[in-house]
């Protein structure tokens, strides 16, 4: 279970999607309103000050043994994921296998 | 080659059975994420970005025909159709699901093979000269050593929990293929009055901290070997530091307490254990030998054919090496072609790879640090037919030791821990230096590319290295000059600020034009050529606005 004790207090960033990985095939899910989906399109939008309660359902669901490895995915102003590793965590391999 | 004794399958055998129970209990909630990860790790799975990653040990990087099959019904059945060949020699399946790995264990363990201390803080796969055994110059084989010291380190009790991970590699050449210099702990063979033993050198590594790793011995006699390793690892287990990751390793260890203070500390250990049984004797060490014998090679032509075809030449000039028994090659099988990362292989590569171990090499392959792989015995006479049989599979891309041979760690296409991506870059570079002939004007150049200062992809060792860095959420690369991994090890330079990923290719162009431009023999290489010149001129060009 990861430590998401003051996790909110650590993020930067207004608007945040919920994302982990699925427990048994590490698939990169997000939080929707139907649960963790792998749609990126999906996932609800989480405002800061909301931040709590999704903290909450993270720690129930690891504890559920759904998902592993929960984070927070920072979104830019235009409502995009800023970073490059969520980028790509979002959208897979950036070449063909 | 090897095989496994009794022990050893009991061993693996009770792993198998072992993991299962602990992911058992991980899926049905008994276990917590935290409790489970070290488990885990210790099984070679890690979770990446965005699959679990299971490593599997090729011990000094020697695999048979039956193995390399079984790794390719492994990537069939139970990840995406391929495997990554890792700069330590091992393998890796980017997407295995974790109800499935302690079958994919049970599958390993049918051909003698296993995921054990591939992760972990403890004494990792030992690597080796992926030609050991084959050259004329070398002094011994070092395959049966590293075979005994994995034996050894197998579920050391004392060394399971280190300070930080350990690796060893050992070489039996004066040449270095192996890197043994930036190896916790490398061994040379060498042979001193007559008799055999070691060189140790201790505390090299890359990472964020890079050393050349230091001589501690001049000649360790063979049956010293465990007592002496067991000395360093003990003084590395007391006295490494535990309080902070970053500066756990030997090599900071070493360079904190200086050479003479640390050989001071092992030299006292290695008294003490003089009582501790591991005195290697001589049919030890000859039962182990015997595995590691010549298949029976019988004569035939002293040279390969030229035969009239310009491709083959090219491939043959560039892949193919003079074996120690002058009827045979070596083949050198590039996994650097532009349409794969660097050291995948498919699992309809390997199945055919394996065939052609079977046909023509006696059943036997090798991994190489550099991610190729070699078919150790080939008759001179059947080089232009293997050659055939690797160019219908696509693994006759004749660029070894060449610009385009790069090594490469797998970045943030897969690795949660980079800070950029490498592959894309290596891909990059293969498409823009594709011209064979312009490769080969070039010479021998190693490009080495890491997604992070972890350095997997070796670049402080690289003739140029690239690591890639997260400026402000874009990717930028690092040039570092003048790095090799053999044995005239050095770290290389930063040749100033970084570049955008738009950038780079012209940067390596303008590097490669100083280069060629400050040669004065037609084949003086890369690295002499820097050695010579130094770093300033590269600097003038690359960051002159002009
Ligand atoms: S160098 Fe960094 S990015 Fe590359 S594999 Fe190692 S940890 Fe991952």
């Amino acid at each position: 279970m990861i430590n998401i004790a003051n996790m909110a207090k650590k993020l930067e960033g207004h608007t945040f999607l919920l994302s982990a990985n699925d427990l048994k095939t590490g698939k990169v899910l997000f939080y929707t309103s139907n649960g963790w989906l792998p749609e990126l399109n999906k996932a609800i939008k989480i405002e800061k000050k909301s931040i709590e309660k999704y903290e909450k359902l993270l720690k129930i669901d690891e504890e559920n043994c759904l998902i592993v490895s929960g984070r927070f995915v920072e979104l830019n102003d235009s409502g995009s994921i800023k970073n490059l590793r969520d980028k790509i965590r979002s959208s897979g391999l950036t070449f063909k296998i | 080659m090897y095989k496994y004794s009794e022990i050893d399958k009991k061993i693996v055998a009770n792993r198998v059975k072992q993991f299962k129970n602990q992911v058992d209990r991980r899926l049905s909630g008994k276990l917590t994420e935290d409790e489970f990860k070290p488990l885990r790790l210790m099984n070679g799975l890690y979770l990446q970005l965005h699959a679990y990653m299971l490593r599997v040990a090729i011990p000094y990087g020697e695999l048979s025909s039956k193995q390399l099959r079984q790794l390719a019904f492994i990537a069939d059945k139970y990840d995406r159709g391929y495997g990554h060949f890792t700069t330590r020699q091992n393998i890796q399946f980017n997407w295995p699901k974790l109800p499935d790995v302690p079958e994919i264990l049970e599958e390993l363990s049918k051909v003698e093979m296993h995921a054990i201390q591939t992760s972990g803080n403890c004494i990792r796969n030992i690597s080796a000269d992926h030609l050991a055994g084959l050259t004329i110059e070398e002094i011994e084989d070092p395959r049966p050593w590293c075979e005994i010291i994995r034996k050894w380190s197998t579920f050391h009790p004392e060394f399971s929990f280190l300070p930080r991970k350990f690796k060893i590699a050992v070489t039996g050449c004066s040449e270095d293929r192996a890197a043994i210099l930036v190896h916790d702990i490398g061994l040379r063979l060498i042979k001193d009055k007559g008799d055999i033993g070691f060189e140790v050198f201790v505390g090299g590594g890359q990472g964020r901290s890079p050393y050349i790793a230091k001589k501690i011995k001049n000649f360790l006699p063979k049956k010293d070997l465990l007592n002496y390793l067991e000395a360093i690892l003990t003084t590395y287990n007391q006295l490494g530091r535990r309080d902070n990751i970053y500066k756990a390793r030997i090599k900071i260890l070493l360079n904190e307490l200086g050479i003479e203070k640390f050989k001071e500390f092992v030299e006292e250990n290695f008294k003490r254990f003089s009582n501790k049984k591991l005195i290697l004797d001589k049919s030890t060490i000859k039962n182990i030998f015997k595995f590691f014998k010549l298949p029976s090679l019988k004569p035939g032509l002293e040279k390969v054919p030229e035969i009239k075809n310009s491709l083959f030449l090219e491939w043959k000039n560039q892949n193919v090496l003079p074996h120690k028994h002058p009827n045979y090659s070596i083949i050198l099988v590039s996994l650097k072609s532009n349409e794969k990362p660097p050291g995948d292989a498919s699992s309809i590569q390997m199945r055919k790879l394996a065939d052609i171990a079977d046909k023509y090499s006696f059943g036997e392959i090798r991994v190489t640090h550099e991610q190729n792989l070699v078919l150790p015995h080939v008759e001179n006479s059947r080089v232009y037919e293997i050659w055939n049989e690797l160019l219908n599979i696509n693994l006759a891309t004749p660029n070894i030791g060449l610009i385009t041979d790069t090594i490469c760690c797998p970045g943030m296409d897969y690795c949660a821990l980079a800070t950029a991506r490498s592959i894309p870059i290596s891909q990059k570079i293969t498409d823009h230096f594709k011209n064979y002939s312009h490769q080969k004007e070039i010479g021998d150049l190693k490009i080495k590319i890491s997604g992070c200062i972890n350095a997997c992809g070796h670049h402080h060792v690289g003739n140029i290295g690239i690591l890639g860095l997260d400026r402000k959420g874009k990717e930028f690369y690092q040039i570092t000059l003048g790095g090799s991994a053999k044995e005239n090890a050095s770290i290389g330079q930063i040749v100033g600020p970084s570049f955008s990923e738009k950038d780079l290719m012209g940067a390596i162009e303008k590097i490669i034009k100083v280069y060629k431009k400050n040669k004065i023999y037609e084949k003086e290489d890369f690295l002499s050529v820097f050695k010579r010149i130094g770093i300033k001129k590269f600097k003038e060009k690359l960051y002159d606005n002009n």
